[in-house]
């Protein structure tokens, strides 16, 4: 959720937390590195910003290994930006560490080209027209001209390769920018070799904000959230993806792509198997026949109505409107019957954690509305000036805002939790699903006091915020995801 | 239509005075960006005794670009799909402007005797390939024999 047009909250979560505690911690001692799991330093910087800080990095390496500033961008563009190892590296075997920064041809000897024909367009020049690269092929200047446009019309920047077929040597952008002439293209280059750069540089990150300009940057090079403070998006700092703690980045990847490829099965499994009405087993409908009979109590049942079979007798036709499917009537051999019940209790134990997945995304979304209509209300309110101001509202748009923190805490624990569930070695999983249960017990208590807000006791709620606050960072403090190891990778 | 670039020009003259073993390209008579192509399948391969019919066509851009190529003739072969569509280096991000039309095909002819089934297009015809190779040499000497003969 983010900040509206009341502005009640347009400072970051760090912010918000230290709010709520400032009155009972003293704030001064307080180190948020160790207090607050999501603690995560990072500056929101500018195009110009970012460019002068790459800029210096450039400066810094041409002017220690003595070569141009052009040069010293193809070497940082292909190291991530590491300097220290470049020039580690340079130091220990220069040659090296220009052939495999793709800077020098590695066949060694330079291609002498004596001819006057350039061979792509196949015409004679005089020797002023010809350019060649540090691998010493040779093509006449119009030609890498043309090759340089084609290539940033097609996205290319950082990557344009030698022009002779094999040569994987790298043109550098002072070559190209002398030869491109059309303003447009040259503005282009410029555009998709900034992407470039910053893409290779561990420490930024462009804000995935639609249309938004700002690139972040950390030293912290973990899965925390940023946001962006112009656009107010939120996402994971190492994925790039909506933060998504105590979830990793792997596990969260997986988790998505699981969802969007079992949509289909599931809804096969919710269209094909129902709970025997007597005693909740899962049953699979293989065949066509409505007259079913559970496997673990033998109870009869009719699979449309999920009534007791006997008190069909011969109305059946009458309950059942849809007709039978001819061609998997008669499949029920035994063997194919166990391997369908294992998937589907693969498949009934995913729904399981996807289903508490999906509402809590729901109940999100139904308690942004739940707070808009909230609004309307006590704007009345306030307009009828019954012994209210605006000011003493505001304490409830703050705990809005903090139960949906949380709710979003506790919808990213599924994933955690689905894959914990599958993994025999995970011995903290009946921690994290303690703390599951009470962040969620807490979160649901919050909800229901914030939905009756009006004959709410203000401190009730306040208090109930504190409680939620304190088991969301409990939970986020034991399981905050980190690089190196993961309970549930 | 711009002029013909010489390159286009130099190279359909090379083509036709000295036709490279196995390879027959012919430009169209209305687009001589056009080209009709016709490669014999390499002795020693299950394309042997073959005929396959291809199209080349040399985009607006090239050299800058690399040609468009696609098999006509229906073919057996784990780099090449149903379209015709071929699965070679040269053809996409390797392609250098320095290379020709005769180096394409000449690739083209090296893919049929060394078909790749590690870089895949035809992901059905590569798996045999690599579960199964003698049946899929077979599939591919059948099929040469029912598309790729000249009676047909
Ligand atoms: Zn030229
Ligand atoms: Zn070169
Ligand atoms: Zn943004
Ligand atoms: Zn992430
Ligand atoms: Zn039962
Ligand atoms: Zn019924």
């Amino acid at each position: 959720m983010e900040s509206d047009d009341m502005d009640y909250s347009d400072d970051d979560d760090l912010d918000d937390a230290m709010d709520y505690y400032g009155n009972e911690d003293d704030i001064d001692n307080v180190d948020p590195k160790k207090t607050d799991p999501e603690f995560f330093m990072y500056e929101c910087l500018t195009v110009d910003e970012v460019e002068k800080v790459l800029n210096e990095s450039v400066e810094k390496l041409s002017n220690s290994l003595k070569i141009t500033p052009s040069l010293a961008k193809v070497l940082l563009n292909e190291h991530r930006w590491n300097s220290n190892d470049i020039i580690d590296r340079y130091r220990d075997n220069a040659s090296n560490l220009l052939v495999s920064s793709r800077i020098k041809s590695g066949n060694g000897k330079k291609v002498a080209h004596v001819t006057l024909l350039c061979p792509v367009c196949i015409q004679s020049h005089t020797f002023d027209k010809f350019q060649n690269l540090s691998c010493g092929h040779s093509f006449c200047k119009n030609c890498w001209s043309m090759h340089f446009e084609i290539q940033v019309s097609q996205g290319i920047s950082t990557q344009i390769r030698c022009m002779a077929a094999g040569c994987d040597v790298l043109v550098p952008e002072d070559l190209v920018l002398s030869l491109i002439s059309r303003p447009q293209v040259r503005d282009k280059y410029n555009q998709f070799s900034f992407q470039d750069y910053v893409k290779s540089h561990p420490e930024l990150r462009f804000c995935p904000g639609t249309n938004c300009q700002v690139i972040i940057r950390s030293q912290d090079l973990s899965s925390k959230k940023a946001s962006c403070k112009t656009c107010q998006t939120s996402f994971c700092f190492q994925c790039g993806n909506d933060y998504h703690a105590p979830t990793n980045c792997v596990t969260i990847k997986k988790w998505l792509t699981k969802c969007a490829d079992d949509s289909e099965t599931a809804n096969y499994i919710s269209a094909n198997t129902k709970d025997c009405p007597k005693c909740n087993i899962c049953i699979e409908k293989n065949g066509g026949c409505n007259h079913m009979q559970c496997m673990n109590c033998k109870h009869d049942f009719c699979w449309m109505c999920l009534h007791d079979w006997k008190s069909h007798g011969s109305e059946y036709y009458e309950c059942s409107r849809y007709k039978e499917n001819p061609n998997i009537a008669n499949e029920s051999a035994h063997a194919q019957n166990l391997i369908h019940l294992q998937a589907r209790e693969a498949l009934k134990k995913y729904l399981h954690y996807y289903e508490r997945w999906e509402n809590h995304s729901k109940s999100l979304q139904l308690e942004q509305q739940t707070l808009e209509r909230l609004k309307n209300r006590i704007n009345e309110k306030v307009m009828k000036g019954l012994n209210s101001t605006w000011i003493d509202w505001q304490y409830l748009f703050t705990a809005a805002t903090l139960l949906a923190k949380c709710r979003y805490t506790l919808q990213y624990t599924y994933p955690f939790a689905y894959y914990a569930s599958m993994d025999p070695t995970s011995s903290r999983k009946d921690l994290f699903e303690y703390q599951q249960a009470q962040l969620e017990a807490e979160i649901e208590n919050l909800s229901w006091k914030i939905e009756r807000a009006e004959t709410t006791d203000r401190g009730e709620i306040e208090n109930q915020m504190d409680i939620c606050e304190k088991r969301r960072l409990t939970l986020l403090k034991d399981f905050f995801p980190t690089t190196t190891s993961d309970m549930n990778s | 239509m711009a002029a013909l670039p010489r390159r286009i020009i130099k190279e359909t003259q090379r083509l036709m005075q000295e036709p490279v073993p196995g390879i027959s390209a012919v430009p169209d008579e209305s687009n001589a960006r056009y080209f009709h192509v016709i490669v014999t399948g390499p002795e020693d391969s299950p394309f042997e005794g073959g005929l396959f019919k291809l199209e080349l066509f040399l985009p607006e851009d090239y050299p800058m670009s690399a040609p468009k190529v696609r098999f006509i003739t229906k073919i057996y072969h784990p780099n090449i799909d149903r379209l015709g569509r071929i699965c070679l280096d040269i053809l996409k991000d390797k392609w250098s402007p320095a290379l020709q039309i005769r180096t394409v095909l000449l690739s083209i002819q090296a893919l049929l005797s060394a078909p790749n089934p590690d870089d895949p297009l035809a992901n059905d015809v590569a798996e045999l390939w690599k579960v199964n190779e003698a049946e899929a040499i077979r599939n591919a000497k059948e099929w040469t024999q029912r598309y790729a003969m000249e009676d047909n």
